[in-house]
């Protein structure tokens, strides 16, 4: 397992943008310099949140990374919340400390692209923000298609600043998004990146494919895909049980139950939380295991897959 | 120096057409793709559009249909022609290239400037060995070599021909024979792939 160096932040800045979307400024603990981060990174929160035993961790992508100014974010709060998001709209303040993993890229652009093309839904706009930032200052030809709820057009198009000549569509629900019209119409060389409800992630994939669009040109970020039925999980060498809530991830009851699992991206593409499998059915949500390994039910990726049924036992 | 185990030299299988493509183009440098180029069960009729070179000053392209079969008075002309139909392409294209090595690698090098990724284009080299060198001291390109020793056409040297192969310059390696040794030499031998 990688070590991860953390990083001591504190808030420079926070302003609602809407009554559920807040941007969040952070700097370094010490006034000195972050790491910088290329468009696509994000970084995971460690939260100290009341009525909790232990600290949530949260991943959110950096809407900016500039070592001197900080970091910026923008956080939907869910409903329900499962803590960490409320938090941040409701507890956190100017002036408070946190701490956060360095920034990791799971989602970066890919330099040989003639064209880059971006469909985001609702707060998935946040690594697109990111991304027209650093395509507008290369240079690069890009086309964005943000679909959002009619109420939040206005916030959303704020947020994107479309300057003259650039191809920025919003569209007020899925049902106005035409995705094989625009996978079909995209030049050679393009590259598309969705972030959003994995629906609509699963359609462009399927929609891309049946037009051709080898997998090399298609990308995704997946974040939390949390929530099922409820389980029981069983520690194999100690025979601890542990249970799963319905609102809860894996990784989430691992670390309540103070079990250091080790986590990077919380959302099922990096692989570092992977851990192996002793007994039990499993719903694998991730993009990281292949086929042949999901098969065989010797690993699980906690931040995202669930139990499917009321037990698992973890070989750990 | 015969039997060289190098990594870059490009190993090439025999072509079917990519399922997943939305439209293929099969390129051929002859008047017709040669039969060798496909995997079994394949054949140029499974390509809905065929682009050949003719080699005659004749021949004249009909306006790009989109299927069916083109001729071109050359590889140049054909190249050319790919270009500006790459630049109109929609995503979903798979190119298919059957020839001399240096062509295929040539219609390559245009799928590559057109952004194609290497899942979108694929290759076979036919025919009688005839490479691209560099002369790795002058950079001079000599074409159609057959021999595993030539005389650069820049500056001269006794190039050994390695099979050290650039995708991007499309190009073996020609290396001064004796640069290690002074007075070495080897027996002139014919390329045999």
């Amino acid at each position: 397992m990688m070590d991860q160096p953390v990083l001591a932040l504190c808030v420079a800045a926070s302003e609602a943008l809407s009554p559920t979307l807040r941007r969040l400024t952070l700097v370094a603990a010490d006034g000195g310099r972050l790491p910088p981060a290329a468009a696509g990174a994000h970084v995971t929160l460690t939260l100290s949140v009341a009525g909790h035993a232990r600290p949530l961790k949260n991943s959110y992508t950096l809407v900016s990374a500039d070592p001197e100014r900080g970091y910026t974010l923008i956080v939907r709060r869910t409903n329900p919340s499962r803590g960490g998001s409320q938090h941040i709209h409701e507890a956190l303040t100017v002036g408070d400390g946190l701490e956060a993993s360095v920034p990791h890229n799971l989602f970066a652009l890919h330099s040989q692209a003639k064209k880059v093309l971006l469909i985001g839904g609702g707060i998935g706009i946040t690594p697109l923000l990111a991304f027209v930032a650093a395509l507008r200052a290369r240079g690069g030809r890009f086309e964005l298609h943000q679909i959002c709820s009619a109420e939040e057009q206005d916030t959303f198009a704020a947020l994107i600043g479309a300057q003259p000549g650039e191809t920025v569509h919003l569209h007020a629900g899925r049902a106005s998004f035409d995705a094989a019209a625009v996978l079909g119409a995209q030049p050679l060389g393009t590259h598309v990146y969705s972030c959003g409800p994995a629906a609509l992630m699963d359609a462009i994939e399927r929609q891309a494919a049946a037009l051709g669009w080898p997998a090399s040109h298609v990308h995704r970020e997946d974040f939390g895909a949390a929530g099922g039925e409820p389980f029981t999980l069983t520690i194999g060498s100690s025979g601890a049980r542990i249970a799963v809530a319905a609102d809860q991830t894996m990784l989430e009851a691992l670390e309540a139950a103070g079990i250091d699992a080790g986590s990077l991206c919380r959302g099922g593409a990096c692989g570092v939380c992977a851990v192996p499998v002793r007994a039990g059915e499993l719903e694998h949500r991730d993009h990281y295991l292949s086929a042949q390994e999901r098969q065989s039910g010797g690993l699980v990726m906690p931040c995202v897959s669930r139990a499917r049924g009321d037990s698992l036992v973890l070989d750990i | 120096m015969s039997g060289q185990d190098i990594k870059s030299r490009p190993i090439y299988t025999p072509l079917a057409r990519d399922p997943a493509g939305r439209a293929h183009l099969l390129i051929s440098d002859g008047a017709a793709p040669s039969p060798e180029a496909f995997a079994p069960g394949t054949s140029a009729a499974d390509f809905a559009e065929i682009w050949n070179v003719m080699g005659h000053s004749q021949a004249l392209p009909a306006p790009l249909a989109g299927s069916g079969a083109q001729a071109f008075r050359s590889a140049s002309h054909l190249l050319d022609m790919l270009r500006h139909r790459l630049a109109r392409e929609t995503m979903g294209l798979r190119l298919y290239a059957v020839g001399a090595e240096h062509f295929c690698w040539d219609v390559a090098g245009c799928a590559s400037a057109a952004g194609m990724g290497r899942e979108e284009f694929f290759l076979f080299a036919t025919g009688k060995p005839s490479r691209r060198v560099v002369c790795v001291h002058c950079r001079t390109l000599n074409a159609h070599v057959r021999t595993n020793l030539i005389t650069c056409a820049g500056c001269h040297a006794q190039l050994f021909v390695r099979d050290h192969f650039s995708r991007r310059g499309n190009a073996f390696m020609g290396v001064q024979l004796d640069a290690e040794a002074p007075g070495e030499t080897i027996d002139l031998e014919e390329l045999t792939s």
